[in-house]
Protein backbone atom coordinates (compact mmCIF):
# COMPACT_ATOMS: atom_id res chain seq x y z
CA UNK A 1 0.00 0.00 0.00
CA UNK A 2 1.22 3.45 -0.88
CA UNK A 3 2.05 6.00 1.86
CA UNK A 4 0.73 9.39 2.36
CA UNK A 5 4.48 10.33 2.00
CA UNK A 6 4.47 8.84 -1.41
CA UNK A 7 2.53 11.92 -2.43
CA UNK A 8 4.21 15.05 -4.10
CA UNK A 9 4.55 17.36 -1.12
CA UNK A 10 4.49 20.77 -3.94
CA UNK A 11 0.93 18.94 -4.81
CA UNK A 12 0.01 18.00 -1.85
CA UNK A 13 -1.65 21.42 -0.68
CA UNK A 14 -4.93 22.31 -0.29
CA UNK A 15 -4.90 25.68 -3.01
CA UNK A 16 -1.87 24.30 -5.11
CA UNK A 17 -3.62 21.04 -5.90
CA UNK A 18 -6.30 23.38 -6.92
CA UNK A 19 -4.63 25.84 -8.69
CA UNK A 20 -3.19 22.64 -10.61
CA UNK A 21 -6.49 20.61 -10.89
CA UNK A 22 -7.54 23.89 -12.57
CA UNK A 23 -4.64 24.38 -14.99
CA UNK A 24 -5.01 20.77 -16.22
CA UNK A 25 -7.80 21.49 -18.02
CA UNK A 26 -7.26 25.14 -19.44
CA UNK A 27 -4.39 26.04 -22.11
CA UNK A 28 -4.06 29.61 -19.82
CA UNK A 29 -5.57 31.26 -17.09
CA UNK A 30 -5.36 34.60 -15.59
CA UNK A 31 -4.90 35.25 -11.92
CA UNK A 32 -8.27 37.11 -11.38
CA UNK A 33 -10.32 33.65 -13.01
CA UNK A 34 -8.35 31.61 -10.47
CA UNK A 35 -8.89 33.47 -7.77
CA UNK A 36 -12.57 33.63 -8.52
CA UNK A 37 -12.40 29.28 -8.96
CA UNK A 38 -10.21 28.97 -6.01
CA UNK A 39 -11.99 31.46 -3.32
CA UNK A 40 -8.36 32.23 -2.35
CA UNK A 41 -7.29 35.77 -1.16
CA UNK A 42 -5.23 37.32 -3.48
CA UNK A 43 -1.89 37.11 -1.17
CA UNK A 44 -2.21 33.28 -0.75
CA UNK A 45 -2.54 32.73 -4.41
CA UNK A 46 0.02 34.80 -5.00
CA UNK A 47 2.17 32.94 -2.74
CA UNK A 48 1.12 29.55 -3.80
CA UNK A 49 1.61 30.39 -7.58
CA UNK A 50 4.96 31.29 -7.27
CA UNK A 51 5.94 28.18 -5.12
CA UNK A 52 4.22 26.12 -8.19
CA UNK A 53 6.49 28.43 -10.30
CA UNK A 54 9.38 27.48 -8.52
CA UNK A 55 8.84 24.02 -8.62
CA UNK A 56 8.39 24.33 -12.58
CA UNK A 57 4.86 23.32 -12.40
CA UNK A 58 3.25 26.37 -14.14
CA UNK A 59 5.12 28.98 -16.39
CA UNK A 60 3.70 32.62 -15.16
CA UNK A 61 3.54 35.77 -17.60
CA UNK A 62 3.31 39.06 -16.71
CA UNK A 63 1.19 41.40 -19.49
CA UNK A 64 -0.64 44.57 -19.14
CA UNK A 65 -4.00 45.36 -20.71
CA UNK A 66 -5.23 48.92 -21.13
CA UNK A 67 -2.80 49.73 -18.27
CA UNK A 68 -3.51 47.07 -15.74
CA UNK A 69 -1.17 44.24 -15.08
CA UNK A 70 -2.42 40.71 -16.06
CA UNK A 71 -0.84 37.41 -14.51
CA UNK A 72 -1.42 34.51 -16.51
CA UNK A 73 -0.90 31.13 -15.97
CA UNK A 74 -0.10 27.55 -17.91
CA UNK A 75 0.75 24.59 -16.83
CA UNK A 76 4.01 22.97 -17.60
CA UNK A 77 4.95 19.20 -19.19
CA UNK A 78 6.68 18.90 -15.90
CA UNK A 79 3.76 19.81 -14.32
CA UNK A 80 1.38 17.91 -16.87
CA UNK A 81 3.99 14.54 -15.45
CA UNK A 82 3.50 15.91 -11.78
CA UNK A 83 -0.14 15.55 -11.43
CA UNK A 84 -0.76 12.39 -13.09
CA UNK A 85 1.63 10.88 -11.25
CA UNK A 86 0.21 12.21 -8.23
CA UNK A 87 -3.28 11.01 -9.52
CA UNK A 88 -1.64 8.06 -9.60
CA UNK A 89 -0.60 8.01 -6.51
CA UNK A 90 -3.62 8.92 -5.28
CA UNK A 91 -5.88 6.03 -6.87
CA UNK A 92 -3.38 3.45 -5.04
CA UNK A 93 -3.92 5.17 -1.95
CA UNK A 94 -7.39 5.43 -2.02
CA UNK A 95 -7.99 1.95 -3.30
CA UNK A 96 -4.66 -0.50 -2.27
CA UNK A 97 -6.77 -3.65 -3.00
CA UNK A 98 -7.45 -2.95 -6.47
CA UNK A 99 -4.20 -1.88 -7.18
CA UNK A 100 -2.56 -4.98 -6.39
CA UNK A 101 -4.88 -7.42 -8.01
CA UNK A 102 -3.89 -5.24 -11.36
CA UNK B 1 -9.06 28.28 0.46
CA UNK B 2 -6.89 30.03 3.26
CA UNK B 3 -4.85 27.21 4.98
CA UNK B 4 -2.84 25.95 2.09
CA UNK B 5 -0.58 24.11 4.23
CA UNK B 6 -3.81 21.88 5.86
CA UNK B 7 -2.66 18.02 5.69
CA UNK B 8 -5.29 16.39 3.03
CA UNK B 9 -6.86 13.09 3.60
CA UNK B 10 -7.05 11.42 0.44
CA UNK B 11 -10.58 11.88 -0.29
CA UNK B 12 -10.32 15.68 0.18
CA UNK B 13 -7.67 15.63 -2.57
CA UNK B 14 -9.88 13.67 -4.89
CA UNK B 15 -12.45 16.03 -4.13
CA UNK B 16 -10.55 19.14 -4.75
CA UNK B 17 -9.26 17.61 -8.19
CA UNK B 18 -12.76 16.70 -9.04
CA UNK B 19 -14.69 20.02 -7.88
CA UNK B 20 -11.81 22.07 -9.92
CA UNK B 21 -11.96 19.90 -13.25
CA UNK B 22 -15.58 20.23 -13.12
CA UNK B 23 -15.54 24.55 -12.78
CA UNK B 24 -13.43 24.51 -16.16
CA UNK B 25 -16.22 24.80 -18.75
CA UNK B 26 -15.78 26.05 -22.37
CA UNK B 27 -16.56 29.37 -22.35
CA UNK B 28 -18.76 29.88 -25.61
CA UNK B 29 -19.49 34.04 -24.99
CA UNK B 30 -19.35 35.10 -28.47
CA UNK B 31 -21.21 31.63 -29.65
CA UNK B 32 -24.54 33.69 -30.31
CA UNK B 33 -23.14 36.46 -31.92
CA UNK B 34 -21.29 34.53 -34.95
CA UNK B 35 -24.76 32.24 -35.12
CA UNK B 36 -26.58 35.57 -35.49
CA UNK B 37 -24.56 37.89 -37.64
CA UNK B 38 -23.31 34.69 -40.21
CA UNK B 39 -27.48 33.34 -39.89
CA UNK B 40 -28.87 36.96 -41.09
CA UNK B 41 -25.73 37.97 -43.63
CA UNK B 42 -25.80 34.67 -45.54
CA UNK B 43 -30.16 34.88 -44.78
CA UNK B 44 -29.99 38.18 -46.59
CA UNK B 45 -27.43 37.17 -49.29
CA UNK B 46 -29.43 34.37 -50.26
CA UNK B 47 -32.59 35.87 -50.87
CA UNK B 48 -31.06 39.31 -51.99
CA UNK B 49 -29.73 36.81 -54.74
CA UNK B 50 -33.49 37.47 -56.62
CA UNK B 51 -32.75 41.74 -57.02
CA UNK B 52 -29.66 41.73 -59.08
CA UNK B 53 -29.05 41.51 -62.56
CA UNK B 54 -25.56 39.66 -61.46
CA UNK B 55 -26.92 37.49 -58.47
CA UNK B 56 -23.38 36.48 -57.51
CA UNK B 57 -22.39 40.26 -56.48
CA UNK B 58 -24.47 40.20 -52.88
CA UNK B 59 -22.65 37.31 -51.99
CA UNK B 60 -19.44 39.83 -52.13
CA UNK B 61 -20.90 41.27 -48.55
CA UNK B 62 -19.33 38.05 -47.16
CA UNK B 63 -15.88 39.75 -47.71
CA UNK B 64 -16.07 42.47 -45.38
CA UNK B 65 -18.52 39.34 -43.17
CA UNK B 66 -15.12 37.27 -42.45
CA UNK B 67 -13.03 40.41 -41.37
CA UNK B 68 -16.48 41.93 -38.87
CA UNK B 69 -16.43 37.90 -37.37
CA UNK B 70 -12.52 37.57 -37.26
CA UNK B 71 -12.24 41.31 -35.33
CA UNK B 72 -14.72 40.33 -33.28
CA UNK B 73 -13.43 37.41 -32.08
CA UNK B 74 -9.93 38.70 -31.38
CA UNK B 75 -11.24 41.45 -29.76
CA UNK B 76 -13.17 39.86 -27.49
CA UNK B 77 -10.74 37.05 -27.11
CA UNK B 78 -8.12 39.15 -25.77
CA UNK B 79 -10.79 39.95 -22.84
CA UNK B 80 -11.23 36.33 -22.17
CA UNK B 81 -9.41 35.44 -18.41
CA UNK B 82 -9.05 31.95 -19.16
CA UNK B 83 -8.23 30.36 -22.27
CA UNK B 84 -9.70 26.18 -22.46
CA UNK B 85 -8.78 23.52 -24.89
CA UNK B 86 -12.23 23.20 -26.18
CA UNK B 87 -11.96 26.97 -26.62
CA UNK B 88 -9.07 26.26 -28.90
CA UNK B 89 -11.02 23.71 -30.63
CA UNK B 90 -13.76 25.52 -31.29
CA UNK B 91 -12.16 28.67 -33.18
CA UNK B 92 -10.03 25.93 -35.01
CA UNK B 93 -12.75 24.39 -36.20
CA UNK B 94 -14.68 27.15 -37.45
CA UNK B 95 -11.39 28.60 -38.78
CA UNK B 96 -10.86 25.02 -40.65
CA UNK B 97 -14.38 25.98 -42.41
CA UNK B 98 -12.94 29.37 -43.67
CA UNK B 99 -9.78 27.88 -44.86
CA UNK B 100 -11.68 25.05 -46.29
CA UNK B 101 -14.11 27.29 -47.78
CA UNK B 102 -11.87 29.45 -49.51
CA UNK B 103 -10.47 26.36 -51.32
CA UNK B 104 -13.85 25.45 -52.36
CA UNK B 105 -15.00 28.61 -54.12
CA UNK B 106 -11.60 28.60 -56.01
CA UNK B 107 -12.23 24.94 -56.81
CA UNK B 108 -15.99 25.82 -58.08
CA UNK B 109 -15.56 29.40 -59.56
CA UNK B 110 -16.83 28.05 -62.81
CA UNK B 111 -19.72 26.20 -61.43
CA UNK B 112 -20.82 28.22 -58.85
CA UNK B 113 -24.41 26.70 -59.22
CA UNK B 114 -22.91 23.53 -56.83
CA UNK B 115 -21.49 26.01 -54.27
CA UNK B 116 -24.98 26.22 -51.79
CA UNK B 117 -24.74 22.20 -51.04
CA UNK B 118 -21.19 22.13 -50.33
CA UNK B 119 -20.68 25.08 -48.27
CA UNK B 120 -23.89 23.90 -46.18
CA UNK B 121 -22.26 20.35 -45.97
CA UNK B 122 -18.98 21.53 -44.68
CA UNK B 123 -21.12 24.09 -42.10
CA UNK B 124 -22.57 21.24 -41.35
CA UNK B 125 -19.76 19.73 -39.99
CA UNK B 126 -18.32 22.85 -37.93
CA UNK B 127 -21.84 23.24 -36.71
CA UNK B 128 -21.58 19.71 -34.97
CA UNK B 129 -18.56 19.50 -33.86
CA UNK B 130 -19.12 22.81 -32.26
CA UNK B 131 -22.34 22.00 -30.26
CA UNK B 132 -20.57 18.44 -29.46
CA UNK B 133 -18.09 20.61 -27.53
CA UNK B 134 -19.93 23.00 -26.07
CA UNK B 135 -22.94 20.35 -25.20
CA UNK B 136 -25.17 22.55 -27.18
CA UNK B 137 -28.06 20.11 -28.57
CA UNK B 138 -29.84 22.99 -30.93
CA UNK B 139 -26.68 23.31 -32.81
CA UNK B 140 -26.13 19.91 -33.34
CA UNK B 141 -29.85 19.46 -34.54
CA UNK B 142 -29.19 22.51 -37.50
CA UNK B 143 -26.46 20.79 -38.62
CA UNK B 144 -28.30 17.69 -39.25
CA UNK B 145 -31.02 20.38 -40.94
CA UNK B 146 -27.64 21.58 -43.02
CA UNK B 147 -27.15 18.29 -44.46
CA UNK B 148 -30.94 17.96 -44.82
CA UNK B 149 -30.40 21.30 -47.00
CA UNK B 150 -27.57 20.67 -48.81
CA UNK B 151 -29.71 17.60 -50.31
CA UNK B 152 -32.24 19.53 -51.08
CA UNK B 153 -30.38 22.13 -52.82
CA UNK B 154 -28.95 19.52 -54.96
CA UNK B 155 -31.83 17.54 -55.57
CA UNK B 156 -34.86 20.17 -55.61
CA UNK B 157 -36.04 21.58 -58.82
CA UNK B 158 -35.00 25.23 -59.72
CA UNK B 159 -37.98 26.96 -57.95
CA UNK B 160 -37.13 24.89 -54.26
CA UNK B 161 -33.76 24.44 -54.22
CA UNK B 162 -33.13 28.75 -53.65
CA UNK B 163 -34.69 28.42 -50.54
CA UNK B 164 -32.77 25.70 -49.18
CA UNK B 165 -29.87 28.39 -48.30
CA UNK B 166 -32.25 30.87 -46.29
CA UNK B 167 -34.25 27.55 -44.63
CA UNK B 168 -31.44 26.07 -43.68
CA UNK B 169 -29.91 30.13 -41.91
CA UNK B 170 -32.94 29.69 -39.81
CA UNK B 171 -32.98 26.21 -38.65
CA UNK B 172 -28.98 25.78 -38.40
CA UNK B 173 -27.78 29.25 -37.08
CA UNK B 174 -30.69 31.53 -35.98
CA UNK B 175 -32.29 29.21 -33.91
CA UNK B 176 -29.69 27.63 -32.13
CA UNK B 177 -27.64 31.52 -31.81
CA UNK B 178 -31.10 32.91 -30.11
CA UNK B 179 -31.42 29.85 -28.13
CA UNK B 180 -27.99 30.41 -26.77
CA UNK B 181 -28.00 33.94 -26.67
CA UNK B 182 -31.50 33.25 -24.63
CA UNK B 183 -29.74 30.87 -22.50
CA UNK B 184 -26.23 32.44 -21.54
CA UNK B 185 -28.95 35.94 -20.37
CA UNK B 186 -30.38 33.62 -18.33
CA UNK B 187 -27.26 31.83 -16.81
CA UNK B 188 -28.77 28.33 -18.04
CA UNK B 189 -25.68 27.09 -19.96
Amino acid sequence: MAQFKDLDPVLHSQLRLALISLLIGVETAEFTYLQEKTGATAGNLSIQITKLKEAGYIEVTKKFRNNYPLTICRITPQGRQKFTEYVKALKEYLNPDQNHKS
Amino acid sequence: MENEEKLLTGEESLKIITDMINKTKVNISQGSFHLLFWGWLIFFCSLGEYDFASPWLVWLLVIPGVFVSLIYGFVKGRKEVVFTYATSIYIWTWMAFLFASIVLFIVVWENMQFVAPLILTLAAMASFISGIIIKFRPLIIGAITFWIFALVAHFAGPSIAPLAVPAAMLTGYLMPGYILKYRKNHGTI
